[in-house]
């Protein structure tokens, strides 16, 4: 199926880039990897006038070491991070993660900050003009209410992406960058909540760089994903939990995070806090995976219905806490 | 509708296209080059039937525009074989069965050659998850796998 | 017999390197010139009646070369029975499901085809729609179609022998009921038609087909044209599995387009479209009730199912039948009653699918197993004893010359170690069995034999006519290595001109199973009629009898004597010399009832013979996650003779695939009303190369009495058993049988918490 026609942009630097997404502010569909976009492009979810991609902007891709942080230019492939050692060395469960996306052809193209960026999803939005052609325009589509729940007011369209958890559960901080200057924000913060904008990038934004800040002394980080098949598929439900030891052997800092439970990736603080402050033996993988399960959202609006999704939350959570748990032992 | 004239190096060959912008790459190599044998069989990057190799990587090129593949050395799957003379893998996949309908095909055996080229000597478990993007309704994988271990063995 | 030299081997497919290569072509892979794009426009609505169509819009957009509407169809509707004609292609009075077509354009490339569709407009009256079984068979519902009151639009009706005194006699009687909605068939290749009429008003049309001889004759019917002008072409097809040998409207619209536009017309149905627009297996909801002996044979079964099938009839009262009809030969049964309803709904439309009514296959098993649990006896034991036999009569009065059943449970059992595991594997690990069974080659009418030609070439070759289709099964080299072994050449010197309506005889198809039998022993008795004749000249030549000769490898000679012989190509080069014409003609109709009819009298030889099979698989279950690991499988089948045991292993694996590891565990539609929810791979979800588990296949021969060589279908039963026995494995390992299908991780979830709510 052809794609929509548009006027195509291909900047060569960043600085043009953040010109044109000035310029034709509100009109521009990025393609990074492209296998979010192009797909949305393809069932007309999005018909913008201009769609831009970054594949030529110098600069884009790459993994150094700046100060203390490893920086990750946004447009360095899933594979490429996958394969980093750098990032293996101290994020392992970002390679984790970037392994479980997709298919191995998708985690060639597909970039970090695309990943990152991708829409929410929903069952009855990501669906060609065929089938959304015979219901009522969706709330998220930009109709008066909810297909999944019908009528209501609010959309539940989740989030699936699988880095955004890990970038959160090592305190990732996003650089993004416009016509005007740059400015930094946590992971988290880029996350809306809201299913309809799930994004608070502004149109004219360009996100250019992730930026992590290196864990010291011990610790160890997992990323657990739980779906249907071995392969392919979105999170039906995730996790990510990063603990680090101080030097007295007690859990100093723990981070807990949820995808695929609602429009945004979710750090778990009860969760987090019942891991900090204990020796890891002293610590409940069960209690704090219960605290993800209450703040879990899920409903039928995915494949598998979402009160087993929700269930497999607290599965997917207890599950990293204790892979976290078990690399503490071994660090 | 924007056109542009772009350079494209297919098999080795340099070709001259004016495309609309909007096409993507699998288009453009099936409807302008001639080039049939990367397919769609799901238009949502999902199924592996349009993998062609860029750069020696598999990518789907239905999720590519082709403006976009400008510059880069794209490998499909009729520049595998020499004249008459079948790829290894091809050869593999004849002699093994692997081949049922033909659909998958050339997805197929392009993202087993960036496999074989890459690891040498994979493991089945290292094989099935090369496949995993590569969906077959016909044989069950199971053939397929023989052939691409053959082929890593340098049988045909 | 002599020794086989072709037949039975495991070598290369004569179709296998153009496909590796990329240059086999498949319909969307082809250009001609001046074509044009075409793009259906469809109803968004599920039940309407269509007021107005107004396509001058979209004629007068520049590039526009064509529009249809039904003012340009002929009215005709499709049915696989004439008393089941109720799809119209361009419906001009309602539409009944969405997706349905109701107008197409065809254009000078897709962009402005997708333009003019969207100024296409069309005014419908909304009328309420009915969307499950339950909705359409309340009373009072609205009727989908006039002439089928209740929406029922097939009514299968079998009772044998005296169902109630068999339960009055039995030592256990139990009832289950097993639901399973929707499946797509999910080919690799969408559907895609292209379409063009030459100056004589013949029309060249591709499209993917599982029998162009079937196509061909409800086309001429639909375009009102002379069969003879109607020109199926050979074209690669990538799958079928059942649900590609109807006429479709893709068809109809392409040509008509094609015939208005007077130039080619190429139409490329996106994944969604062949999910939604062409077919998909039927929903169903079965009630079996079983008596069985204390010896656990069965004494009487009565079967109650319906089916969604969708807004038309497709192949309805086949399509009800199949499942009953595998059940009751793949079991001995002495008194047995169906009841088979198929009722329409304000859906896509359903026809016959490789697996035949998981809820009907599995459900059948399934109680096999429940029964065996009451009674002491293990799942095997009980396929064991009530397995079908050579010899036999199913309950319909169909003969069994050949079945091999029994061998397929005891070698299969014997492979996967079932006596070392069943009982004995730690908890949520499971072991199960399914076995099943399939007809080769039903009745189709005047359509039901296969005729084929043989000509020779001067230097030795032959080429191969026949109307057999390859669907991607290995059916056209089927045909080189029986044509090969017959005429006593090499595979390379076989060439085939196959499935040209134009060119080759009328085929069944690989419909209902029948290409390696009917197609199959049609060209080997070809083969046999060309090799008598060039017999006769050797006969002379060497001075000895004709049923002395051997042909082999290129040669003929004397039996015992391999220096008395003569080069084949010499004998056709000898007859040609004398005026002699050197070719031959074989045909086979498969020797079945003509008065058996599906719904008026469904008794009587149903087809020639039958194949049986049985799949076993291990698995473990995740009780956190309800998710299902399968360890290992075994399938095996009874196919009389495998002609190439590894195109038969494919099959195996394939069958397998689709029925066992998708079917049971992952495939299912999603409904919104009359909306598919996954009408695409990102919700569809079929197995991948590191979901599957390593497959052994158990290959039984019974060498069937007219089967050539002893060929019978090859592994369509595997689809089937293999749904059995992932369904019986998953029940053993939880402890709980499990009725309603797919085994999705949340459904296993829940009969875990519920059993250990109960205590179990």
């Amino acid at each position: 199926m052809r794609l929509p026609p548009f006027l195509y942009l291909a900047p060569r630097t960043k600085k043009e880039a953040v010109e044109m997404l000035s310029r034709h502010r509100g009109t521009v569909g990025i393609v990074a990897g492209g296998t979010d976009m192009v797909n949305r492009l393809r069932q007309r979810l999005v018909s913008p006038a201009y769609v831009m991609s970054l594949k030529g902007v110098e600069g884009f891709r790459g993994i150094e070491e700046q100060r203390g942080r490893l920086v990750i230019a946004a447009g360095t492939t899933l594979r490429e991070i996958g394969e980093s050692q750098a990032i293996s060395a101290s994020f392992f469960a970002l390679v984790e993660a970037a392994g479980l996306v997709a298919a191995p052809s998708i985690r060639s193209m597909a970039t970090i900050g695309g990943n990152l960026l991708q829409n929410t999803r929903c069952l009855f939005y990501n669906q060609s003009e065929l089938v959304r052609s015979a219901a009522p325009t969706c709330l998220k589509d930009g109709g008066q209410a909810c297909s999944a729940i019908k009528g209501a007011r609010r959309c539940s369209s989740v989030y699936q992406g699988d880095m955004a958890p890990v970038l959160i559960a090592f305190d990732a901080e996003a650089v993004l960058r416009k016509a005007g200057g740059t400015r930094r924000v946590p992971v988290a913060a880029l996350f809306s909540g809201d299913g309809t904008h799930p994004l608070t990038i502004e149109e004219d934004e360009l996100l250019t760089e992730i930026r992590l800040p290196f864990p010291r002394g011990a610790f160890a980080s997992s990323y657990r994903k739980l779906r249907m098949r071995s392969g392919l598929d979105y999170p039906l439900a995730s996790s990510a939990c990063f603990l680090s030891l101080s030097k007295k052997g007690v859990i100093d800092r723990a981070r807990l995070v949820i995808g695929a439970a609602g429009p945004a990736p979710l750090a778990v603080e009860g969760g987090a806090a019942l891991l900090t402050g204990v020796r890891p033996e002293e610590a409940d993988p069960h209690a704090a995976a219960d605290r993800a399960f209450r703040e879990a959202g899920a409903i039928d609006n995915l494949l598998l219905p979402g009160a087993y999704r929700k269930k497999m939350v607290k599965v997917v959570a207890r599950r990293a806490v204790e892979a976290a748990l078990a690399g503490l032992r071994g660090a | 509708m924007e056109k542009k004239t772009i350079s494209l190096s297919v098999n080795g060959q340099v070709f001259s296209v004016s495309t609309y912008v909007h096409k993507t790459l699998l288009e453009v190599l099936r409807e302008d080059l001639g080039l049939t044998g990367a397919k769609e069989s799901c238009g949502e990057g999902a199924c592996g039937s349009c993998t062609v190799l860029l750069d020696g990587l598999p990518v789907r090129s239905c999720l590519l525009l082709a403006v976009e593949a400008e510059g880069r050395a794209i490998l499909t799957i009729e520049g595998l074989a020499s004249g008459p003379r079948l790829h290894p893998i091809q050869e593999a996949f004849v002699e093994h069965h692997a081949i049922q309908c033909g659909f998958c095909t050339p997805g197929m055996i392009l993202t087993a050659k960036a496999l074989l080229d890459d690891t040498p000597h994979p493991t089945e478990k290292e094989i099935r998850r090369a496949l995993s993007g590569n969906i077959c309704r016909c044989t069950g994988y199971t053939k397929i796998v023989e052939a691409i271990k053959a082929a890593s063995r340098g049988e045909p | 017999m002599d020794e086989l030299t072709q037949i039975g081997k495991g070598t290369r497919r004569v179709d296998a390197a153009a496909k590796a290569t990329g240059e086999a072509l498949f319909t969307a892979d082809l250009s001609l010139p001046r074509m044009l794009v075409a793009k259906v426009l469809r109803s968004p609505l599920a039940h309407a009646r269509i007021l107005r169509v107004d396509t001058s819009k979209a004629e007068r957009l520049p590039g526009v070369r064509a529009v249809v509407t039904s003012a340009d169809s002929t009215g005709e509707k499709w049915g696989v029975f004439r008393y089941t004609q109720d799809q119209a292609f361009l419906p001009a009075d309602k539409v009944r499901f969405i997706g349905e077509e109701v107008a197409a354009v065809a254009a000078v490339d897709e962009d402005t085809a997708l333009e003019a569709l969207g100024l296409i407009e069309v005014d419908y009256e909304e009328l309420p729609a009915v969307f499950t079984l339950e909705e359409s068979l309340k009373p009072g519902a609205i009727l989908i179609h006039e002439r089928n009151p209740g929406n029922i639009n097939v009514h299968v009706k079998i009772d044998v022998g005296d169902v109630e005194k068999g339960f009055a006699g039995s030592f256990y009687v139990r009832e289950d009921t097993f639901t399973a909605p929707e499946e797509s068939y999910f080919q690799a290749e969408p559907y895609a038609v292209v379409a063009r009429f030459d100056s004589a008003g013949n029309l060249d049309i591709w499209m993917p087909n599982a029998g162009p001889h079937l196509k061909a004759k409800p086309l001429s019917n639909c375009l009102k044209m002379a069969l003879q002008k109607v020109r199926v072409r050979k074209i690669t097809i990538g799958g079928a599995f059942g649900g590609r040998s109807e006429i479709s409207p893709a068809d109809v619209v392409c040509s008509l387009l094609a015939r208005k536009a007077g130039q080619p017309v190429k139409l490329v149905y996106t994944r969604e479209e062949n999910s939604i627009a062409t077919r998909q297996a039927h929903g169903m909801v079965t009630t079996i009730k079983t008596g069985v002996d204390r010896e656990g044979r069965v004494l009487a079964r009565d079967i109650t199912c319906h089916m969604d099938g969708g807004a038309y009839s497709s192949t309805g009262p086949i399509a009800t039948s199949v499942p009953f009809l595998c059940m009751e030969q793949a079991y001995r049964m002495e008194n047995v009653r169906y009841n088979g309803f198929r009722v329409f709904t304000n859906k896509p439309v359903k026809g016959m699918y490789r697996t035949h009514g998981r809820a009907f296959a599995c459900g059948v098993d399934l109680q096999l197993d429940m029964i065996g649990a009451e009674l002491g006896i293990d799942p095997v034991e009980m396929r064991l004893r009530n397995a079908r036999q050579a010899g036999d009569y199913t309950p319909t009065r169909s003969f069994v010359p050949s079945c091999a059943m029994t061998e397929t449970i005891e070698r299969t059992a014997a492979a996967a170690g079932w006596k070392e595991k069943w009982g004995k594997l730690p908890p949520f690990h499971g072991i199960g069995i399914g076995c099943n069974s399939v007809q080769t080659g039903f009745p189709m009418g005047i359509r039901g034999g296969s005729t084929a030609f043989i000509k020779f070439n001067e230097d030795g070759g032959a080429t191969v006519i026949s109307g057999v289709v390859d669907n991607g099964q290995g059916n056209e080299n089927m045909l080189v290595q029986i044509a090969a072994e017959e005429l006593g050449l090499l595979p390379e010197d076989i060439q085939l001109v196959t499935a040209d309506t134009e060119v080759t005889p009328s085929d069944p198809g690989s419909y209902s199973m029948c290409s390696t039998f009917v197609g199959g022993n049609a060209v080997r008795l070809a083969a046999k009629d060309a090799k008598d004749k060039l017999f006769k000249i050797a006969a002379r030549v060497l001075e000895a009898k004709v049923e002395d000769l051997v042909a082999r490898g290129r040669q003929i000679f004397v039996r015992g004597e391999p220096e008395r012989s003569l080069a084949i190509a010499r004998a056709i080069r000898m007859a040609l010399a004398k005026g002699e014409s050197i070719a031959g003609e074989g045909a086979y109709w498969p020797k079945v009832d003509p008065r058996r009819e599906w719904v008026e009298n469904p008794y009587g030889q149903l087809s020639e013979t039958f194949s049986f099979g049985t799949t076993i698989a291990e698995v473990r279950v995740d009780p956190e996650t309800g998710l299902v690991e399968v360890l290992e499988t075994w399938a095996s089948q009874d196919v009389g003779f495998a002609l190439n045991p590894k195109v038969v292993e494919g099959q195996f694996e394939g069958g397998l695939a689709m029925g066992g590891q998708g079917g049971m565990l992952t495939e299912y539609h999603m409904w919104d009303g009359g909306r598919l929810l996954n009408p695409s791979h990102a919700a569809y979800s079929l197995p991948l190369a590191s979901d599957m588990p390593g497959i052994n296949s158990i290959i039984v021969e019974s060498h069937d009495p007219t089967g050539p060589y002893g060929a019978k279908e090859a592994a369509m039963s595997v689809a089937m058993s293999a749904a059995q026995a992932y369904v019986s494995a998953v029940s053993n390992a939880l402890g709980v049988p499990l009725k309603e299908y797919p085994l999705t991780p949340d459904r296993i979830l829940a009969a875990i918490e519920k059993k250990a709510e109960k205590g179990g």
